[in-house]
């Protein structure tokens, strides 16, 4: 076993008879990226979720860096350098966008890791300013549009100082510039050997980005490989593109 | 540009800190202005219901944790008054910080089962709690005098005057202590739990030890108010458990505006005066006094201070986008 990344092995959830996840294994070495595609109801999310802490895995093991991460709280987790965004954004909706930010610039992660001498609100300055966001620090989150919101999720994990990054769908509601920006930003991340677990239903964007694609279905890991193994391989194309379809036809959605 | 989120001469320019600075000075003056020993009891009694509702926003309007037993702590801080005092002959002044220190001890002892617990299931528990609390003087009435309650306390000060203000300056110091952290980075992370719990952890915030600290210190102004009533009327008995009173503090916070701490404080003196000069009105009281809640409830869902102080203007510099 490596002490490097992060590896699951055989993690089973289900939910109250329904089999959301079931043997799911792979590792993932730091600094790399991985994304994750599947059906609506493959458990992507699920896997997040109890990578992150915020379910418990009724089976297998997750170690991170040689630690077992299997029964941490979602606040250790992010302790230990793991942080994550959410598919459907979760703002603080009275904040502004500079005190949702400062929030999580407040955790022992981000006061622990940070520079010396600097303030939390510098860092959250700091993260709003790699994401664009900072002409805006000042407004009610409740004004925004999606596509800044999608940016203040991944500024308030980029204010945790993390190494490892769970990206759920981001590129969602974006439009072409911002989708633009946001693999610009994922790009730098992975310059700076951030690790990365991306769920995304956009699959050009998504193959552009990463190297390597684990699919799931049923809960279950269906492939894992490159994305023109991905493409080519024939359950994958059953499974989730459908039948007749080809894998370069849906990749523009 | 300004990195600091708040610094002392920005906060004095804003409308909650100003307004409550001119409000105490005012009532600084009151005892000079008039000699009615009636309107200066009304108003001791005002000073302990802003101290009970400010402590009980800290927690429950700022982190959203509904607690409907804050009575428990009061109680604890009253009875604890009164055994100090009775049987160990501990001076009041100093069984203020000691009760304190007991509601405290509630608290965490609450706090750690109750936290768990979400929405309604939290109010149900700790109202269970302080409805046991209250039982329980019934039972062991052998020590807690029962019904009738402990009598022969120590007078706190040497007359009415003296109450009034000491009763005002507790309150000056709790509301200062707790607007302090309403506005501090602790302030900040009970607003994010309340707006979004997973979000805050998510955020890397063990939102559990920061709910189980605003436990601690709601608790301890609670029972800090709950022994000065004591001594105040030299007695402590079940009254100061009863979930009437604990429903009473959830709606001056109601009324004044949840998490803003001002609000309540303003709301303690707004509804104790209106609710003894409405006395004048006889058996009509009751409606005229429900009937207000009623409409401001329908009509100022967030507080009638909230709406208030968000219409006054913020003095010096330029505007930032204001925020409750």
């Amino acid at each position: 076993m490596t002490k490097d990344g992060l590896e699951i092995r055989a993690v089973t959830k289900t939910f109250e008879g329904l089999t959301a996840l079931s043997d799911v294994s792979f590792s993932l070495e730091d600094g790399k990226i991985m994304g994750i595609i599947g059906p609506n109801g493959a458990g992507k999310t699920t896997l997040f979720n109890v990578i992150s802490g915020f379910l418990r895995a009724d089976q297998g093991q997750m170690v991170y860096h040689g630690k077992d991460i299997s029964s941490l709280k979602p606040h250790q987790v992010v302790d230990l350098g793991m942080a994550r965004t959410f598919q459907i954004v979760r703002p603080f909706k009275s904040m502004t966008v500079f005190e949702n930010t400062i929030v999580a610039a407040l955790s022992p992660r981000s006061r622990r890791s940070r520079p010396k001498g600097v303030k939390s609100d510098e860092t959250a300055m700091n993260v709003l300013e790699r994401v664009a966001l900072d002409h805006k620090k000042d407004e009610s989150v409740a004004s925004l549009p999606m596509g800044d919101l999608r940016r203040l999720e991944i500024a308030r994990a980029l204010a945790t100082y993390p190494q490892f990054i769970l990206l759920d769908e981001p590129f969602s509601g974006l439009s072409l510039k911002e989708m633009d920006a946001l693999a610009g930003l994922i790009r730098n991340l992975l310059d700076e050997k951030c690790t990365i677990l991306i769920i995304e239903h956009k699959l050009k964007i998504l193959m552009s980005l990463a190297p390597r694609i684990l699919v799931l279905d049923y809960g279950k890991v269906l492939a894992d490989g490159t994305p023109a193994e991905i493409a080519d391989n024939e359950s994958v194309i059953r499974a989730y593109l459908g039948r007749r379809g080809h894998a370069g036809v849906d990749t523009t959605n | 540009m300004k990195l600091v989120t708040h610094t002392w001469r920005t906060l004095i320019s804003r409308p909650p800190f100003y307004v409550m600075a001119i409000f105490f000075l005012f009532m600084l003056l009151v005892p000079v202005m008039t000699n009615d020993l009636y309107l200066i009891g009304v108003l001791v009694l005002a000073n302990v219901y802003a101290i009970f509702a400010s402590s009980w926003d800290i927690l429950s309007g700022y982190s959203g944790k509904e607690n409907f037993g804050h009575t428990l702590f009061i109680g604890a801080g009253a009875y604890g008054a009164a055994y100090l005092n009775l049987y160990l002959g501990v001076p009041p002044m100093l069984n203020l910080v000691l009760c304190g220190l007991i509601g405290a001890v509630f608290g965490i002892l609450i706090g750690i089962p109750c936290l768990p617990l979400v929405g309604p299931y939290l109010a149900l528990a700790t109202m269970a709690a302080a409805s046991i609390a209250e039982r329980l003087t019934m039972i062991f009435s052998k020590y807690t005098g029962g019904e009738e309650g402990l009598y022969g306390l120590e007078p706190i000060t040497a007359g009415p005057v003296g109450d009034y203000y000491l009763s005002l300056i507790l309150v000056i110091i709790t509301t200062v202590i707790l607007m302090a952290i309403g506005y501090s980075k602790q302030g900040l992370i009970l607003r994010s739990i309340k707006e979004d719990e997973t979000a805050s952890e998510a955020a890397g915030i063990n939102t559990t030890r920061y709910k189980l600290v605003a436990f601690a210190i709601s608790a301890f102004f609670a029972g800090m108010g709950g022994a000065f009533y004591a001594h105040y009327q030299m007695y402590t008995g079940p009254s100061s458990l009863s979930i009437i009173m604990a429903i009473t503090i959830i709606i001056i916070c109601m009324i004044g505006g949840m998490g803003t701490i001002v609000g309540p404080v303003l709301a303690a003196y707004m509804l104790t005066v209106s609710n003894e000069f409405l006395r004048s009105i006889g058996d009509f009281r009751l409606l005229v006094y429900t009937g207000l809640l009623v409409v401001i409830v329908l009509f100022l869902p967030r507080g009638v201070f909230t709406v208030i102080l968000e219409r006054l203007p913020r003095f010096g510099q330029n505007r930032e986008a204001s925020k409750p």
